[in-house]
């Protein structure tokens, strides 16, 4: 199998995060609930795992890095801890229903900065327009799941400060390729998930949060254990409940593969494998391909369409020849009904740091197999 | 043996505590905070040795991290707050 589907997980993982999460499991208990050696060595882990989040994203105070279960959970808690029935939030045109559904279920009044896909300069104006003192917060994708298109985040975050407004980033596809700097950012939250660019192991996630956060989730902290609230201060409010310690374990090793090859060298690997990709399926007749002129503030992400076929029967066609991608809508309606695709979805291909030249370009003789109806 | 207690708010804190005093050449160990020296309950806190309490607090105060408070633990488990 060809995987092609790292924008949901990355499904190959350096070989440091398998023995991290075997070497946890053999020899880690629970961090905060025991000074024995199994508990002190999984609190050590744990804290070296924030420890390389706040070295690898700028982040002042290892407090401020929460563990989360995904991205989603760190959305939720973000979401929450800023957001009251009524508020207006604006976001952008691209979000994943991780940040749509919990506006949803608070009641917020959700304004869209709409602008058209690949144009960095009109989402800036788009935000620009729709940021006013009365806005409770904005809550900004730094790469669109579906397109792999970047947004203007840091200048989205200099709006933001200048009017007083606090940020939610969801970092989710971000995280380990493009620079994702909290102390440049001034974000109150960026939420990023552990299993994506980071390495990790599902189930993981992290938070990187300001004094605003509030939980979500109440329950043992093994601190403050007299008080019936959870504890006033980060990052136990946030962490009730017993850590996933194997998981912690495999994003810290996951962190520390990001490091050694640095984001820079990742990011270049795969938007050189995902523009070829763009560069291929272009040429072919009846496909339809979403890509940045220039391939510029795109990263590796790719959709595209086929005349011939759904994205779903183009998806399991490209299964049973051995491609593993996603198709549909790809849990981001809005960022579909922005670029106009909201009917028939579209079929991505995302590419990690595992992919190679060799497999685009078998990829790309696979799509004009089935382009051809061959 | 006598020795003194820094409480800190959570575990991460008292990391971070250890970290700075590690990195001063000061011996510490990160321990689970005797009940007898907690108002809020369960947590953590940092032992130190009597000769090197003054040092600790010095290197804690540059960091601006301060300990929650001080406690003497002396012999059969006597403890005392003392103030910093």
């Amino acid at each position: 199998m060809i995987y092609l589907d790292s924008a949901a997980t990355t499904f190959q993982k350096p070989d440091t995060v398998e023995r991290a999460v075997s070497e946890a499991l053999r020899t880690m208990s629970s961090p905060g609930r025991g000074g024995y050696a199994c508990a002190m060595r999984a609190a050590e882990k744990l804290y070296e795992c924030r420890e390389r989040a706040a070295a690898l994203f700028n982040v002042s105070d290892v407090e401020r890095v929460a563990v989360t279960f995904n991205a989603t959970h760190g959305l939720n808690i973000a979401i929450r801890s800023l957001v009251r029935p009524g508020d207006r939030v604006v976001i952008s045109g691209y979000e994943h229903n991780s940040v749509l559904r919990p506006l949803h279920a608070v009641g917020a009044d959700i304004t869209v900065a709409d602008s058209p896909v690949f144009d960095y300069e009109a989402a800036i104006l788009a935000f620009d327009r729709l940021i006013e003192r009365n806005t409770r917060c904005v809550v900004i994708n730094h790469v669109s799941n579906v397109f792999g298109f970047e947004l203007p985040v840091y200048e989205v975050s200099e709006l933001c400060r200048a009017r007083g407004v606090p940020l939610i980033v969801d970092a989710s596809q971000s995280a380990g390729v493009l620079k994702v700097d909290a102390g440049e950012l001034g974000a109150d939250f960026i939420a990023m998930p552990g299993h994506k660019g980071l390495y990790g192991p599902q189930g993981t996630g992290l938070l990187i949060a300001s004094d605003k956060a509030a939980p979500i989730l109440y329950g043992g902290s093994g601190s403050d254990s007299r008080n019936p609230d959870m504890p006033a201060y980060l990052p136990d409010k946030l962490e009730a409940g017993t850590h996933n310690m194997p998981g912690v374990a495999g994003l810290c090793a996951g962190m520390g593969f990001v490091q050694s090859k640095t984001p820079e060298r990742i990011a270049a690997h795969e938007t050189a494998l995902a523009r070829s990709m763009a560069e291929e399926l272009s040429k072919l007749r009846g496909v339809h391909v979403f890509s940045a002129p220039g391939f510029v503030h795109q990263t590796g992400v790719l959709s595209f369409e086929l005349d011939a076929m759904s994205s779903e029967e183009a998806g399991e066609k490209l299964g049973e020849m051995g491609f593993a991608v996603r198709a549909g809508l790809h849990c981001s309606p809005l960022a579909h009904r922005s670029v106009g695709t909201i009917k028939r979805g579209t079929v991505r291909a995302s590419v990690s740091a595992f992919n190679s030249k060799t497999e685009i370009a078998a990829f790309a003789e696979a799509v004009e197999r089935i382009a051809r109806g061959v | 043996m006598e020795s003194y207690y820094l409480t800190c708010r959570s575990l991460t804190y008292a990391q971070k505590v250890s970290r700075v005093l590690t990195a001063a050449r000061i011996r510490n160990m990160i321990v689970r905070t005797p009940q007898s020296m907690s108002r809020e309950g369960c947590g953590y806190a940092i032992r130190v040795s009597p000769q090197e309490l003054t040092a600790s607090l010095a290197a804690l105060s540059a960091a601006s991290l301060p300990p929650k408070r001080v406690y003497l633990m002396g012999k059969g488990g006597f403890t005392e707050e003392v103030a910093f």
